[in-house]
């Protein structure tokens, strides 16, 4: 199996737990015999990097330097995932299995993929919007939420870390119960069940 | 190739949706690609009541969901937008029985999507650059213009090739974004004679009585009433002209500079001589412009100068100022009369030599028209696009992408 994070921190750019998760689920998934990539951000080490633990990194900048917001940032720094991803993509071969995406940074290159190139993704949720911004409805907190939404209806499947989450999720974006799977990050469980999520996503075949 | 050669354009306007010279100039173009066997998808921003796919002379239009939910700015808009664009523009590239072989874009508007499709299919990609921010603000002054400004010279640094409607945008595109000549290539805009053969032969002496008295000649002025469009230097010159040819000077447009412009015209005592207009329908414009004995276009910068291409293409004969794109297109004592920008004596010089001298008008009249269908007619200027897409396919065929 290959496969793809989407993460916008990853060591050495550590911003919040995401960076340390993201670590560890690359470790655990080579060690499962997972050839493993993981797109990041980082302001100048880019380009393409073996990882002591076995994955491979793939680090981009914007290449717009001037910004008026995070989300100008970010929108403007998802052609670069894509440029990566689709680097990956037609190096092996045409066959990466599957892209799992953190948060919503990264979400617009993974539902361009997925309708350019039949590749399928999981959205990882660690949080959502209308938390981060306690109810906030302006229009910056409502084009993240729109963000969010898009990748819900794009993702072949959405994993999170708590029974709160799935029950948050079915509530503020009415996602069908049945395609969110809670994995539990500290159960030891937790390797076992993401790679049966990421087999029953390649078992689906190509998105759409 | 054996299969037609298809290209993807993608553009935030096309009519019914018309915002600014985009829109016009991704139709003619489209439809006269398709003429010529491309086969064109354009892809741009939806428009109530115009539907989300249609067949519009040959060229297959999708109109995309251009992200309605209120924005923080404009700004940040086009780049939501863009992800809509790029979602649904992969969505259809990928189930097209036929592949997409090159994308072509038209300006930052859609570059964030142009730029993501060509890595993600690996097809090259063209952007045409009908403007710049730099241009626009006259240089670049705030985060959101910076901002602006370096999407562009990203969109031209990932584009194969970059197409300009000037020399002179050429020159100010590869200054403003440091790119080698050889990535830049020189394509003019075109004009659409057909409307103006469509007004030719209708009564020119009746329709000139509802603006101007039988003996004045008449001068025609059509832009914005802004300051770089040079209203106020036309207005200055008259009574230089009107010494010598009686004449009525008709100004068509709206801008913020028209109470004072008219002010002035007040305050010469020229107000018998001056008639604005403010903003007229299409046909009366172009009858306005197939009438006129002189068209004046007294710019102060011009990136292009569509406006005295439309006139010679209604037969008028034109007085322009030598500035930006507009100095391109005439050929002084050929195609028109070039004046120097911002000088009412070169002005009123130029207009009253056309307005006195027949013979040196209608030769001007007609060599300007026959510039017209040599030039900027938009079947050459498809034939020319073709050629540049050829060419980059050719060279696309020898990398490593294909």
């Amino acid at each position: 199996m290959r496969v793809i994070l989407f993460s916008w921190e990853y060591p050495p750019r550590i911003v919040g737990k995401l960076a340390e998760y993201t670590s560890a689920l690359a470790t655990q998934l080579v060690n499962n015999k997972v050839e493993t990539y993981i797109v990041t951000y980082h302001g100048y080490l880019t380009g393409l990097a073996d990882e002591a633990n076995g994955a491979k990194t793939f680090r981009v900048a914007n290449p717009v330097r001037t910004h008026i917001g995070v989300l100008t940032w970010v929108l403007t720094l998802n052609q670069e995932v894509e440029r990566a991803a689709a680097n990956i993509y037609y190096q092996a071969n045409k066959q990466v299995d599957l892209i799992d995406v953190y948060d919503w940074h990264f979400i617009p290159a993974a539902v361009s993929l997925k309708n350019a190139l039949g590749i399928p993704f999981v959205y990882s949720v660690d949080s959502l919007e209308d938390h981060r911004a306690l109810g906030a409805n302006t229009p910056f907190n409502m084009a993240i939420k729109s963000i969010e939404w898009l990748g819900f209806y794009e993702a072949e499947k959405v994993d999170v870390k708590s029974d709160w989450m799935r029950e948050e999720i079915v509530r503020i974006y009415k996602v069908p119960r049945e395609k969110i799977k809670v994995i539990s990050p500290t159960a030891d469980s937790w390797i076992k069940e993401v790679l049966e999520l990421y087999k029953t996503v390649v078992a689906g075949g190509k998105a759409k | 190739m054996s299969q037609a050669l298809s290209v993807m354009m993608l553009s935030w306007e096309f009519p019914p949706r018309v915002i600014g010279g985009i829109s016009p100039h991704v139709y003619f173009l489209s439809k006269s690609l398709v003429k010529n066997g491309v086969k064109v998808y354009v892809v741009t921003c939806d428009f109530p009541g115009a539907p989300a796919h249609e067949s519009v002379d040959g060229v297959e239009v999708y109109r995309i969901d251009s992200y309605k939910n209120p924005s923080p700015d404009f700004a940040t808009w086009v780049y939501l937008m863009n992800l809509n664009m790029q979602k649904e523009a992969a969505a259809l590239a990928a189930k097209l029985s036929d592949k997409i072989d090159v994308f072509h874009a038209h300006d930052w508007l859609v570059a964030t999507a142009g730029i993501g499709l060509k890595h993600v299919f690996r097809k090259p990609l063209l952007v045409t650059m009908h403007s710049t921010e730099i241009g626009r603000r006259d240089g670049v002054h705030t985060a959101t213009e910076k901002m602006i400004s370096e999407t562009e010279a990203w969109l031209t640094y990932e584009a194969w090739k970059v197409i300009c409607c000037s020399q002179y945008m050429v020159s100010h595109v590869k200054w403003a974004f440091g790119l080698p000549d050889d990535k830049l290539v020189m394509v003019p805009n075109g004009v659409n004679t057909q409307v103006y053969e469509d007004v030719q032969g209708q009564d020119c002496a009746s329709f000139r009585l509802k603006f101007a008295l039988p003996e004045e000649k008449n001068v025609l002025f059509v832009g914005r009433l802004v300051y770089e469009k040079g209203a106020h230097v036309l207005i200055n010159a008259i009574p230089k002209i009107v010494d010598k040819v009686n004449a009525k000077f008709v100004i068509v447009g709206s801008g913020y500079m028209k109470d004072q412009l008219s002010n002035i015209v007040k305050s010469m005592g020229l107000e018998h001589k001056v008639m604005f207009t403010g903003f007229v329908d299409e046909e009366t414009l172009r009858r306005l412009q197939s009438c006129a004995d002189v068209s004046v276009v007294p710019s102060l910068f011009e990136p292009f100068g569509i406006v005295a291409l439309e006139a010679m293409a209604a037969k008028s004969a034109v007085v322009v100022s030598d500035t930006g794109g507009l100095g391109e297109i005439v050929d002084h004592d050929v195609t028109g009369v070039k004046v120097y920008p911002n000088n009412t004596e070169s002005l009123a010089w130029g207009i009253t030599k056309v307005l006195t001298d027949e013979k040196y008008r209608n030769s001007l009249r007609e060599n300007a028209y026959k510039r017209i269908q040599e030039k900027y007619d938009w079947d050459k200027i498809a034939k020319q696009t073709k050629r540049i897409y050829e060419g980059v396919l050719g060279e696309y065929s020898k990398s490593f992408w294909a």
